[in-house]
């Protein structure tokens, strides 16, 4: 490279850097310029005006080993009112010394009274949101506003909102992210759904936070939430079925023997067959699982190939209707097509659903659903027998 | 350009008038050839102007540099078969001349001259000149004082397993260093001069048939060509013949081991050696030659291997780290996971100093205590470490001007730019830096990435004597990989002379 080239290039790159620098979109924050939100929630107050609120992490409170871990605060809730959610973003503001960064928050909450409502607005602002981490979760407070979840302090974790994440994250929990429950909405084939949290131990010292159950809805408006022993099914049939556990009662209780077994599942499946009968769509649906047993707590051998079958049936049959239990409570009760039952006719009967698509919302509580569990038990645990069992 | 500049260099007259060339054939006269000698050396206080009678009556004149010559060897070789009679006595001037041409030594090999400029110039490269009364002809004597020190192992090239010791100061031995290595007739030496006052000698060493003889001529016409004073030592010539004087990036290895030369002479590179400075010039050179040591093939290979990932691992943190640093805390925040996030919050909380003006200042800090490592006498040495890791690391975060994962990151830094075994590629990575972590600090990743691809386009654009400076990966050769990205084991790479023949 000869001397007036390297000039030159010097000389372009100037005028590119000049370029890009009066085009003022610079966005260098620094790290202490943020505030790191880590869960916000919207509730909608009884006056009738929305409330947002952040939980901020205060980074000076994280103890480190150079500082001696004082009782400073990890974290802080803020929140402001306004009549529409631009409002109310709009005065959080006022009252922050530093910009609010949604890069990291991995919760979003949303109060019973604001989801009954409707979300339209929440569903706007934040798909036109570039911050948005679609992979957040998106969790609804039963019996709860937003704010009260957000404000609950949770004693094993240093901040509050890492704990609903983490119990989210944790495969063994229903969660729903963000893209998830957005792309419900986008679909005329599914309803959405959100896990629902609550506050436990309420006005004691020991307050913590459970995820139980499971906040269903009706178009944008929350329309109910499943009971907690509903929540394994669900889990099931649209969540991660990773190690689902079941408990039947094999045999009446006695003095010794409380009579119960317990399975963890392996491997589950679930199949969707759809149909289409003088123009009104059908579905069965088929749950595979296969199981290993965790406890035994009956007289009963599992080794012996007689009674596993007994138990395999008793299962199938509990679970089957533990299932059609669930879809009595969602189908006919919430009206709320939260299993994809749409979309499923969608694919395997694309012309049908051309003509249904529009009353779907009419046609969902009467459609027939049957339900078929196929149980299997593979492993019976490390002692085939109980090792104390009689000879 | 060159020839351009050399005119209006105003040292140019000067240089050329310290010199004056001496057109004088040498006179019959020993008075003469000696009132010339005295013109020329004026106010040379060491120069030995000798009358002696030689042969037991001939009247002669020997003239040398005292301190160039070897006492010993003037008495015993030189003086000693001078002052004995001669039988038959001399009578002509031919038997003269046969009886200084055959009876010496050969250690003080005798020749012939015949004009006053290569007198003078024999006599300051350390030669002895002897006139004798009647002749026009003059004989030199070599009679060099053997001024070298001892072989001892290059404290930067430092191995666990190889050879000791390395290159010195004087030529010769650096030459028969090499010899003993490599004995074979097909190992050429070539001898160059250069420097218009220093005279340096240059000596172009290649094995004939593995190195390209194309190659070898534009060497030559390279050295031939430089138009400088002096050269004092390799790095001269590095600069003066590169293909790239202006790119950070070395075309060629300074190495001051006999075995890395010799295993790049058996590769068809050509060694450099300059007279006076212990480092040779190993040319040409590829980009990934800076990333290996002459212990890579004396070790197994896959530790070899490994070592080598190491050092192009962190190479790349020694030249990127704190640029991926400020780019991703001051602009990708998101991209931390949220834990990182609070604990690298946490740390900035109570420092005054935006992220990149931190980081400059530690790297800053950090190269001034390096080369201040490298001035101060061997004892203080030691202190500066401990200033420097005690007093700017510790204090610093202690008193909250600095975070402490700023120090962490250059801590990191600093001890990538020590993994690469050449000093020149290490000095280029360091310098790189810099300008990436500005880049990174305007422009987030997205600068960075541009950075990086500039480096990048610069590096396949360079050439070092012809050969593309990234290659066997950029043109790709998929055998010559196999001493780039790893060390194969010998059995696979005793092939490899075919690949690297350019």
């Amino acid at each position: 490279m000869n001397m007036s080239r390297f000039v030159k290039t010097c000389r372009c790159m100037l005028l590119l850097i000049i370029l890009c620098m009066t085009t003022g979109c610079w966005d260098r924050r620094e790290m202490d310029d943020l505030a790191l939100i880590m869960g916000s929630g919207i509730d909608l107050t009884d006056s009738g005006l929305i409330e947002v609120s952040y939980q901020i992490a205060l980074p000076t409170g994280i103890p480190s080993a150079v500082k001696s871990g004082g009782s400073q605060k990890q974290v802080v809730v803020i929140s402001a009112k306004g009549n529409d959610l631009q409002e109310a973003l709009g005065r959080i503001q006022q009252q922050m010394s530093r910009y609010v960064y949604f890069g990291h928050r991995e919760v979003f909450l949303i109060g019973e009274n604001y989801a009954r409502q409707g979300l339209n607005q929440v569903q706007d602002l934040f798909t036109r949101f570039p911050e948005t981490r679609y992979n957040s979760y998106v969790l609804t407070a039963y019996g709860a506003t937003a704010k009260e979840i957000l404000s609950t302090p949770y004693p094993m974790e240093l901040i509050p909102a890492l704990a609903i994440s983490k119990i989210q994250s944790s495969r063994q929990s229903f969660s729903v992210k963000f893209d998830e429950f957005l792309e419900a909405f986008a679909s005329p084939g599914t309803s959405p759904v959100t896990a629902a949290i609550r506050i436990i131990h309420k006005g004691t010292d020991k307050e913590s936070v459970a995820i139980d159950r499971a906040a269903v809805y009706l178009g944008n408006k929350l329309s109910g939430f499943t009971q907690p022993a509903e929540l394994e099914l669900l889990r099931w049939w649209i969540g991660d079925p990773y190690r689902l556990s079941f408990t039947i009662q094999a045999e009446p209780e006695d003095k010794d023997y409380k009579g119960t077994i317990s399975v963890k599942s392996s491997e589950s499946s679930v199949h969707v067959h759809t149909r289409i009968v003088d123009d009104h769509p059908e579905a069965k649906v088929i749950f595979h699982t296969v199981v290993k047993v965790v406890s035994n707590n009956t007289r009963l051998n599992l080794d012996n190939e007689k009674n596993r079958k007994n138990i395999e049936q008793q299962f199938s049959r509990q679970l089957q209707g533990r299932f059609e239990e669930l879809l009595t409570h969602v189908q006919k009760g919430m009206k709320s097509d939260i299993f994809g039952m749409g979309e499923e006719i969608h694919i395997e009967h694309p012309y049908s659903w051309k003509k249904i698509r529009g009353s779907w919302a009419e046609i969902f509580p009467a459609m027939p659903v049957q339900v078929e569990v196929e149980f299997q038990i593979e492993q019976l645990g490390k002692t085939h027998g109980r090792a104390y069992l009689e000879k | 350009m060159r020839a351009n500049k050399r005119a209006t260099d105003p040292f140019a007259k000067k240089a050329s008038a310290l010199e004056p060339e001496i057109d004088i054939e040498i006179s019959e006269r020993m008075k003469d050839n000696k009132k010339c000698i005295a013109q020329v050396f004026a106010n040379c206080c060491d120069l030995v102007v000798r009358e002696l009678l030689i042969f037991g009556s001939m009247p002669a004149v020997v003239v040398y540099f005292d301190v160039l010559i070897d006492k010993q060897l003037w008495d015993d070789g030189f003086l000693e078969p001078l002052m004995q009679e001669a039988t038959p006595p001399i009578r002509s001037l031919s038997q003269l001349q046969e009886q200084l041409k055959y009876g010496f030594s050969s250690i003080v090999q005798p020749s012939v001259v015949m004009n006053m400029t290569e007198i003078a110039r024999r006599i300051v490269s350390g030669e002895t000149i002897l006139f004798v009364e009647g002749s026009a002809q003059a004989f030199a004597f070599s009679l060099k004082d053997k001024l070298n020190r001892a072989l001892d192992e290059p404290s930067t090239e430092a191995v666990i397993r190889g050879p000791r010791y390395g290159f010195i100061e004087k030529m010769s031995i650096n030459l028969a260093l090499i010899r003993h290595r490599l004995r074979t007739p097909r190992l050429k030496t070539e001898k160059l001069t250069a420097g218009s006052l220093s005279r340096t000698d240059i000596t172009i060493v290649y094995i004939e048939g593995i190195a390209d003889q194309s190659v070898v001529e534009e060497v030559k016409r390279r050295i031939t060509g430089i138009d400088m004073d002096s050269i004092l030592e390799s790095g001269y010539i590095e600069e003066l013949i590169s293909d790239h004087p202006y790119s950070p990036f070395p075309v060629m290895q300074a190495t001051q081991r006999p075995d890395m030369t010799t295993g790049s002479l058996i590769e068809g590179k050509i060694a450099v050696i300059t007279d006076g400075s212990p480092m040779v010039l190993i040319l040409p050179v590829t980009f990934w030659f800076g990333f290996q040591s002459a212990e890579d093939y004396y070790m197994k290979f896959m530790f070899a291997t490994m070592l080598r990932w190491l050092r192009y691992l962190f190479a790349f943190f020694a030249m990127a780290l704190p640029s991926i640093f400020i780019a991703v805390t001051t602009f990708h925040q998101e991209m931390i996971p949220t834990s990182l996030t609070l604990s690298l919050a946490a740390a900035r909380e109570v420092v005054p100093f935006p992220a990149i003006v931190e980081a400059l200042i530690m790297e800053t800090t950090f190269e001034a205590l390096r080369e201040a490592g490298i001035r101060l006498p061997r004892p203080v040495g030691q202190t500066i470490s401990i200033v420097g890791a005690l007093v700017i690391g510790q204090a610093a975060v202690q008193a909250g001007i600095i975070s402490a994962t700023i120090i962490i990151v250059v801590s990191i830094t600093g001890i990538s730019s020590f993994l690469i075994p050449n000093p020149g590629m290490s000095q280029a990575i360091s310098i790189i830096r810099f300008p990436l972590m500005l880049l990174a600090a305007t422009f987030g990743l997205y600068g960075l990435g541009i950075g990086l691809l500039v480096i990048l386009v610069h590096l396949v654009n360079l050439r070092s004597f012809g050969v593309p400076y990234m290659s066997p990966v950029a043109p790709i050769t998929v055998n010559g990989l196999a001493d780039t990205l790893w060390r194969a084991p010998w059995q696979a790479l005793k092939k490899r002379h075919k690949h690297t023949r350019h």
